[in-house]
């Protein structure tokens, strides 16, 4: 048999980098990761492309990147969708199951499923994602409730939704290197679909990306997310505040950021100084390494905080038996996962990538885009295999 | 069910977005990749007509002339004919019915045509004709074997001998060994006719074929005294009447089997020859069956009409009848 290959691309438009991961995908079922490629971001504000064409420039140039490494041409893309503008809601429907022996059909499913999905969003939203919860039949959770019997079966979906806007803005983006947009998936999901176990699912488990602009969280019980989203703070605002703070430079306090940022004072003495270059010339400066942790803890407890506080009711530790796992480049901040810890009273720990990631992948910043291959992968391998017709053919010849 | 699910309406997702972009809003890149999609959609396009028009000509011309399909690839003439026969054939006759002239290409060749004219020979059963390139032509026959022989008058008034194969078929044999040809007995009884390609095949042939497979097979010596074969009773009475050697006729019936005849007849004549002086055998009927058998004496008088029984065999014995009516006729 002729194998079919098809190459994907993981984008993700990051506000501090754009990174594209270029995977093999072989018969629809293995993939092989072929190509890494990396830019500075350029034109990103939280999550947001504000400027079109210097985004377009960073992104093209992170695919190019790609593309040359893997010394392929990319046929698709799956999209990371973050931002600020990203929300969600809870909804829920029931319907009486309608056969006569009470045996649940797929049309009783599909009923309520579309009741569930129906919820009209304010103007100029658009859906990102219908997250399913497992399935209630006369109050008992069942994953598939087809050919149960029960007399009321309800569905609820947590709806992630973003403005269309700055939805196409990240699409448009991609479009102008002519490649299509065949998945976008929300950060927080990618990435969450990747660090865990179906166990850590099962048991419950939270999950959040710190990156630099944005923090993506997913909360799964069940199997299933309950919820999901985007706070629009993230390690960016440690460097802001260190620079405010301490009078630098972008530059500079990033620099700090990295050499004595922490996520819990460990300093003691409040005259134990750092040096900013260290090469003692003209315009090296000295701080206080107390002064830096404070400063950089203050801003990591307050992500945390902000997180539990938009997971509301949804989140309690007793229903959360897989703890915190934290990913993403700002989860390299030590003693982060005592600060989370901390703030949701769970263990927290940084996600570990899989064995199987090469030893160059395992950094936390690449969790998202192995995620969006891992979820893709999943997706096509749940979808109904279907054959490429004429049609598909044709469309290859010309793509 | 619920009643809302009249109420339900489609939300709008990421998908409804319309993902195509002007070309001004491409980078460098994209705008080289979007040239390429177009420069490989419009090569498509010109691939597929290009298909279809081919494709279009070619079947106009298979519809129109389908010589000048072959006529129009260029090929070598032909040089070599490579025969592959189980018969008698040989090239040189091959080649006198094919009547190729020579220089012709073989893609000019009309192979269906030169399958006619070497079926319609006669001698020729079945054929497959196949070009070999660059410029041989391969010709695999499978050959009648004659079962009789038949003289007819031939267009100049002379008389000219032909075969009867055994499916009927009447042709003029070529290449075979004379002594063969010698050793077949004369078909008679039947009235030729003739038709475009030469004489219609002769009816009943395979029944007479039999007949002389058996005696060939089981009884050398008698096959060999036949010599002549009738077939003016077949279709009538069923019966085969063969002049030999010793007996004028000696009559075959159809329904019976023709080995256990053969053996009769050998028995018969056998039993005949020991006696000295005994009259010779004008007529034997093998057809009436059962365990007598007609035998009719070339002296035989009606008033001597007292059977000469002879010692037979137990299974059989030989009444002396009245000769019954045959019709003979001499070549």
């Amino acid at each position: 048999m002729i194998s079919k290959s098809k190459f994907i691309g993981a984008v993700e438009i990051g506000t501090s980098k754009v990174t594209v991961l270029v995977g093999e995908l072989t018969n629809g079922r293995s993939l092989h990761i072929i190509g890494l490629g990396q830019f500075p971001s350029r034109g990103v504000i939280k999550g947001s492309v504000a400027d079109f064409k210097a985004a377009s420039d960073a992104t093209h140039r992170a695919l190019l990147d790609a593309e040359k490494r893997a010394g392929v041409r990319i046929d698709e893309v799956y999209l990371a969708q973050s931002g600020g503008h990203i929300d969600g809601f809870y909804n829920e429907a029931a319907v009486n199951v309608a056969a006569a022996d009470n045996m649940v059909s797929q049309v009783d499913i599909d009923t309520v499923c579309k009741l569930a999905m129906s919820k009209n969003l304010p103007a100029g939203r658009i859906v990102v994602h219908h997250l399913r919860r497992p399935y209630r039949l006369d109050g008992r959770l069942v994953p598939e409730p087809e050919h149960l019997v029960g007399r009321r079966l309800e569905a609820a979906y947590w709806t992630v939704h973003g403005e269309e806007s700055k939805v196409a803005d990240q699409m448009h983006v991609i479009r102008g290197f002519n490649i299509h947009v065949s998945e976008l998936i929300l950060s927080g999901i990618a990435t969450g679909t990747f660090v865990t176990t179906p166990e850590d699912r099962q048991n419950g488990v939270l999950v959040i990306d710190i990156g630099a602009g944005t923090t993506d969280y997913a909360l799964y019980r069940d199997g299933c997310v309950q919820v999901a989203g985007v706070v629009p703070v993230g390690g960016s605002h440690l460097t802001n505040d260190l620079a405010l703070g301490l009078r630098l430079t972008e530059g500079q306090a990033e620099k700090l950021k990295h050499l004595y940022g922490r996520a819990m004072i460990a300093t003691k003495d409040k005259a134990e100084k750092v040096w900013l270059n260290g090469d003692y010339a003209i315009g090296d400066r000295q701080f206080s390494r107390q002064t830096i942790e404070q400063i950089t803890s203050v801003r990591a407890w307050e992500i945390f905080e902000v997180v539990r506080k938009k997971l509301g009711s949804a989140y309690s530790p007793e229903t959360t038996a897989a703890g915190v796992l934290l990913t993403g480049g700002t989860a390299k901040l030590p003693a982060i996962d005592e600060a989370a810890s901390r703030v949701f009273g769970l263990h927290a720990r940084v996600a570990e990538a899989p064995s199987w990631v090469a030893e160059n992948l395992r950094d936390p910043g690449y969790s998202t885009v192995l995620g969006l291959l891992h979820h893709g992968l999943s997706s096509r391998a749940e979808a109904a295999p279907r054959r490429e017709g004429v049609g598909g053919i044709l469309k290859k010849l010309f793509a | 069910m619920s009643s809302a699910t009249a109420n339900t309406q489609r939300t709008r997702t990421w998908r409804d977005i319309q993902q195509e972009v002007a070309p001004r809003s491409m980078s460098r890149e994209g705008k080289k990749r979007h040239r390429l999609a177009s420069l490989r959609l419009f090569l498509g396009v010109v691939a597929l007509g290009a298909l279809g028009w081919g494709g279009y000509e070619i079947w106009k011309l298979t519809r129109e002339s389908p010589a000048g399909l072959a006529a129009a690839s260029q090929s070598e003439p032909l040089r070599e004919i490579l025969l592959k026969t189980d018969g008698v054939l040989d090239l040189a006759r091959v080649e006198s019915v094919l009547g190729i002239p020579p220089g012709t290409p073989l893609m000019n060749l009309d192979l269906a045509a030169l399958h006619r004219a070497l079926v319609a020979s006669g001698q020729v059963r079945t054929a497959v004709l196949a070009r070999q390139f660059p410029d041989k032509l391969s010709v695999t026959v499978e050959e009648r074997t004659p079962v009789l022989r038949v003289v007819v008058r031939g267009d100049d008034g002379k008389p000219a001998a032909l075969l009867v194969a055994r499916d009927g078929t009447v042709y003029q044999g070529h290449g075979y060994d004379h002594a063969l040809v010698s050793s077949l007995p004369y078909l008679d009884g039947v009235r030729l006719v003739r038709d475009t390609a030469g004489y219609q095949p002769v009816r009943g042939m395979e029944t007479v074929a039999d007949l002389l497979g058996t005696a060939l097979a089981g009884t050398p010596a008698l096959y060999r005294d036949f010599q002549v074969v009738s077939l003016a009773r077949l279709a009538t009475d069923g019966e085969i009447v063969v002049k030999t050697g010793q007996v004028e006729s000696v009559t075959f019936g159809t329904r019976e089997d023709f080995y256990r005849q053969l053996a009769k007849l050998d028995l018969i004549l056998e039993e005949m020859r020991r006696p000295a002086g005994a009259a010779p055998i004008k007529a034997i009927n093998l057809a009436v069956g059962g365990r007598q058998v007609p035998v009719s004496l070339a002296d035989a008088t009606p008033a001597a009409s007292t059977p000469a029984r002879q010692p037979a065999a137990p299974s059989f014995f030989v009444p002396s009848q009245t000769a019954p009516a045959s019709r003979t006729r001499d070549f």
